[in-house]
Order: C-alpha cells, then structure tokens, then sequence
C-alpha cells in the first residue's frame, strides 16, 4: 500500500460524494447513514531470533473508519485506514440488492478467496487474535495472495431449505501488479499502470443462515504484470499466472469456534529464460474457546507443504509459513478489549533451512460508536 | 385501647386479601412481549424465523416490502426477554454479529429507539417496519397493530 496523497484522497472523496449525493437523490422512502471506528493501540516485541536482524520491537495505532449508506436497494460501503504508517482507502464500492438473494456491487473491494480477510477485513477489534495468518497478510506486509481487486462482484444464495444455503459469489477485477517486493493493488490515478484481469469465486454451505456456521471453497486466478526494473528480483521476469484454490471452514462447537483456511498455489513465473512452474500448499487452524463471557483463549497453528525453494514467495522479503500462536484476551466494557499473544514463527526458507523467531504482542481494540 | 375484628371482618379481610392476590397473579400471568406493525402495513403475519432473520441482517421480503426491524433501548426488561425468547443470544453476541455483517455487507443495523411514541410514529410512517413492545402498551394504541405473541409470561 501506498502512503497517503492529497490527490489519492480527493478522488476518493469526490466519487464518495457523488456517490452518496446521487443515492440520496434516488432514495424514494428511507435512508440509513451508519458510521463505525475501529481503534487500535498494539506492541510487538521479536526475540530469539535465528538472524539478530529479526529481533526489534515496535508499537502502533490504527484507525479504521467504515461509512456505509443505505437507501432502498441501494448500498454503498467505504472503509479508510489510517496509521502511523499509511493511509489508504481499503474498499470502496457501491451495490444494488436485485433481491432477497441477489447482490451486485462495483467498485474497490477485498478479495473474496481470502476468508480472514473478507470476515474481518481491518476491524482489528472483530478478530480474536492481534496477528492475521501469514497466508492472509496484507500485500505490504509480505501477503502471498492479492488482497484488493477493483471490478465487479456477484453475490447470489441459493436457499436449501428454510435455514440451509449455499451461497455463490464471483468476481471480475484488476489484479495487483508486482512492484518492488510486493504486489501493489490497482491505483484509480494510475490507470495506465499495467494492471491485468484477476477472476475469483467462492461456494459456501451455510448449515444454519442465522449462524456464523460455513464451509467454502475458493478459486482464483490472477494475471499478475510485473515492473521489471523495480527491483533486481525482477529484472528477467515478465509476468506472474497465478492460480489458487481454497477450502476454509468457520464452525462453533458448543464453547469453542475454530476457523481454517487451506490454499493451494499453482504459479507460472514468466521469466525471460522461459517459463517455471510451481505448486505448495499454505494453510493455518485457529482454534479459539470461550472460557468466560468475557475471557477467550486462541491458539493458531500456521504450516506449508512445498513452500520451500518457491522462487514466487521468495520475491516477497518475509512470508510467514510456520507459526504455533498462544493468546488469551479479555472483553470488557461493551467493547473494549486487551489482548495478548506468544508465537514461534518461522519465514520462507530454503531446502528446510528456516528463519525463525519468537514473538509477543499486546493490543487493545474498540470500535465505536 | 385493644382494638378486636369481628369474625365477619375478620372473613371479609381475608377475603379481599385472596382476591387482591389472585388479581395481581392475574395481571402477572397477562404479561406478554408482542411484534408489532403499524396500522396500515401490508404485513398480516411473520413467522419467528422470519423475525429472528430480520433483526440478525437478513433481508426478508413480505408484504411487498423488506421488512425493517425496530429496536428499544428504553427498556432494558424488554430487551432482555426479546433478546432471550426470539434472537437467542446475548445482547453482546447480538451487537457482535450486527457488527460482523456491518463491516462485511454494509448491512444496515436495526434502528434504535429510545421513546415508544416516537416507535409508535416510525411504524405508522414506514409501513414495513416491525417492533416489539409490551403487550399492554400495544392494546393501548391504536395506531399498531399486533401480529405476533412472542413471549407471555406463565
């Protein structure tokens, strides 16, 4: 993601305004404007690390400001985060609800095959745990998978019975382009900068529609160009195919909920020399329990399978594949909470050999109002 | 000065006594949480499961309308027992998962009102909408109409 700009923001303020202005002209009946902040204040401390570069500490605050304007069937939603670090508008589309069931929207959006990203997108205070899978991770923080697409989406739930669906959403948009060490998502004021098409779809069984209860499976296939002379990793490579496929499953069992999200990679690398091709497997389990109404213990176990040697994850300067995470946190006052997490990570290697540290983070979270 | 009840009062006292009693029991045992439309609305019944999709996100259409959920935060009693008897979860669990769908969706979350007049009005205004109230503060007002027992006290 990039730093913040005045003219970034003025897009995006002009197209929110229409927007909004053009819907409230359309609205027949009743209106809903609903606006929520996600706060944030965390600190992480890296040690026993395998490379004493790895070792440091740090803290940061995050505010993530989610508008969302309702009128009839139409919808409009935008989420804009603002750190110590960046500002950036993360999503930001407009929908039509066609019926009960059916749902189209346009516009700057998550990725829908990434299932901790489309649950609890940048509302730290949503998820249990302070860290996010190293699958799942933002673009710029070394995330394997692209985060943001700008197009189109469909969304249709096919009812099984009066409390079972399955619902099917596709998408069509601009895949990321690979830029530096990381990819880069489509820039509305850049337009010209190259990006190619991404397609996604997704299929999940909703056992209980009025639980939180699924199971899903992902497909996505991304043409991804690459800026040769952005850094020398790239230098003799043209372009990125890449496909993935996914299984992730979120379920309650009594006091206890756990979420998985498994993703295979089939990567054609389009180097100057000639074409490489390979496939592994990244995945994590999170298990979480809830010991009290206000207490909640986690635990997450990430892992890859033929990850190692991947020239595709060895372009990005730190993708997490293994970590075993502790965490325990507390809820209070309405919607508050202290959260506190111990993990063993290790990075992307070569033929078994791993950077590995140890890390422990501490947050608090709030969304408001 | 010693003060003595005659056997007739005495029946007469012990009488009112019980009946005063069996009335209140009465009273206690008509207490009831009903849904509630406004007067002209097209909706003529709904079922539980309808209701419970309705204040958990999730479009339902009937009537010719999406029906539009109405929340009381001006009696927390009957929050309770709603939350309890027709949503079947904590009023934390419950704000949680309006959340989730907010930030995932742009669901709208039900709207909440801390007046009863004023619920009164915005059912009489939007003819899809639907809230629930106490029984006797439904029959008192003819501008709503009832649809549905959802708790009663036994």
């Amino acid at each position: 993601m990039k730093p913040f700009d005045r003219y970034r923001f003025a897009v995006f303020g002009g197209l929110f305004l229409l927007v909004t202005a053009t819907a409230s002209q359309v609205a027949q009946a009743e209106s809903k404007h609903d606006f929520l902040v996600f706060l944030s204040a965390d600190s992480f401390e890296t040690f026993d690390a395998t490379d004493p570069a790895l070792e440091g500490s740090d803290y940061g605050v995050t505010s993530d400001f989610l508008y969302t304007f309702n009128s009839d069937r139409f919808r409009f939603l935008a989420e804009y985060i603002w750190t110590d670090e960046e500002n950036e508008m993360e999503r930001m589309k407009a929908g039509w609800q066609i019926n009960d069931q059916t749902m189209t929207w346009l516009g700057r959006f998550h990725t829908i095959t990434n299932y901790w990203t489309t649950e609890y997108h940048h509302g730290q205070y949503m998820q249990t745990s302070i860290s996010r899978p190293g699958l799942e991770e933002w673009e710029d923080e070394s995330g394997p998978m692209p985060s943001h697409v700008t197009g189109a989406w469909f969304e249709h739930e096919f009812p099984l019975d009066a409390q079972t669906a399955v619902n099917l959403t596709l998408t069509a948009g601009l895949a990321p382009i690979f830029e530096g060490d990381e990819l880069v998502p489509f820039d509305v004021l850049d337009p010209e900068s190259g990006n190619e098409m991404a397609y996604s779809a997704r299929l999940v069984y909703r056992p209980d529609v009025l639980s939180m209860d699924k199971i899903g499976l992902t497909f996505s296939h991304s043409d991804i160009a690459v800026v040769s002379d952005s850094s020398p990793n790239l230098a003799d490579l043209n372009a990125i195919n890449l496909v993935t496929i996914g299984l992730f499953t979120s379920w309650k069992l009594k006091d206890w909920r756990l979420s998985s999200n498994w993703v295979y990679f089939d990567v054609d690398m389009d180097y100057v020399t000639g074409i490489v091709k390979e496939d592994f497997l990244l995945g994590y389990v999170q298990a979480e329990y809830k010991a009290t109404a206000d207490w909640t213990v986690f635990g997450r176990v990430e892992f890859g399978t033929d990850e190692d040697n991947s020239q595709y994850l060895q372009l990005f300067p730190a993708v997490i594949t293994h970590r075993h995470m502790l965490g325990v946190r507390w809820d209070f006052a309405d919607s508050h909470a202290l959260t506190m997490e111990i993990a063993d990570t290790s990075t992307q290697g070569s033929d078994g050999n791993h950077d590995s540290f140890k890390e422990l983070r501490f947050q608090w979270s709030a969304v408001f109002p | 000065m010693e003060c003595r009840l005659s056997v007739r009062a005495r029946v007469s006292l012990v009488l009112l006594t019980a009946i005063l009693t069996l009335t209140a029991k009465m009273a206690a045992a008509e207490e009831a949480v009903v849904l509630v439309v406004g007067i002209d609305t097209t909706i003529e019944e709904i079922s539980l499961l309808d209701i419970r999709k309705a204040y958990l996100g999730i479009s339902v259409s009937l009537g010719g309308g999406t029906v539009r959920p109405l929340r009381r935060d001006d009696d927390e009693r009957l929050n309770n027992i709603f939350m309890q008897s027709v949503i079947a979860m904590s009023e934390r669990s419950y704000e949680r998962r309006l959340l989730s769908l907010m930030l995932r969706f742009g669901t709208p979350r039900p709207e909440e009102i801390d007046n009863r007049d004023q619920l009164i009005r915005r059912l009489a205004e939007r003819p899809f909408s639907i809230a629930y109230m106490w029984k006797s503060e439904a029959e008192a007002d003819a501008r709503v109409k009832v649809i549905k027992v959802l708790w009663q006290e036994h």
